[in-house]
């Protein structure tokens, strides 16, 4: 697996407390928010902070997060496209 | 000085838990002060023969001296508290103590504001707490 993404899913375990779950159980296209893995807005704030803490990328509005929030694989490539920006 | 806690927070007695704000940056950090009187009305069954400050009632005095981190006045304003993290209670507050009040703005996202709070009394930190406070548009 791409290592970025594999970052992506132990941070969103470790952050967002998702006690019990592997990174492969995580799906790279489901929604983190709503279904897929079900997050709410307290744990966007917590995501923004782990994103920022951890790679160094600041979501700084709604429309980005929305666009990051997608997936898995939405957040691997905002990451990837903002790191060093 | 800035004004009387009432003229910000929309909080009345007995649940002001807010005497005086002596700093204040909003959308940065406030200090404020909350003296504990020996008159307070929970001391009478909390405990009988021992009065202690409740610790909720400490992040409820965070709660409030974040409102100050508001720049205009919370009446009128949706906002609530929407969650408590890593809160602890290190040490009691008791009847006669001098609360010194410390938040500072953490982060913000999508109407959740996350701050970071602390009350100490001579130097001593009492608790300290992270909130979660809900803007609701009007």
């Amino acid at each position: 697996m791409d290592d970025l993404k594999q970052r992506v899913k132990e941070m969103l375990i470790q952050r967002l407390k998702l006690e019990g779950m592997t990174p492969d159980q995580i799906d790279d296209q489901a929604p983190l928010f709503g279904e897929g893995l079900g997050l709410d807005s307290i744990d966007a704030l917590e995501l923004v902070l782990g994103i920022e803490q951890t790679f160094g990328v600041k979501i700084e509005d709604e429309t980005s997060g929305l666009q990051a929030f997608k997936s898995v694989d939405a957040l691997t490539a905002f990451i990837r496209e903002h790191q060093g920006a | 000085m800035p004004d009387a806690p009432e003229r910000h927070l929309p909080h009345r007695f007995p649940f002001l838990l807010v005497d005086r704000v002596l700093e204040r940056e909003p959308g940065v950090r406030v200090v404020a002060e909350k003296l504990v009187s020996a008159s307070e009305p929970y001391f009478s069954g909390h405990f009988p023969d021992r009065p202690l400050v409740p610790g909720v009632l400490m992040l409820e005095m965070l709660a409030q001296a974040g409102g100050f981190l508001e720049a205009e006045p919370l009446a009128g304003q949706g906002i609530f508290l929407a969650g408590v993290q890593d809160a602890r209670f290190k040490a009691p507050a008791f009847p006669g103590d001098r609360l010194r009040l410390e938040v500072r703005f953490e982060a913000a996202f999508a109407g959740l504001t996350r701050i970071n709070g602390t009350v100490s009394c001579e130097s001593r930190e009492l608790c300290t707490a992270k909130l979660l406070v809900k803007k609701i548009a009007p």
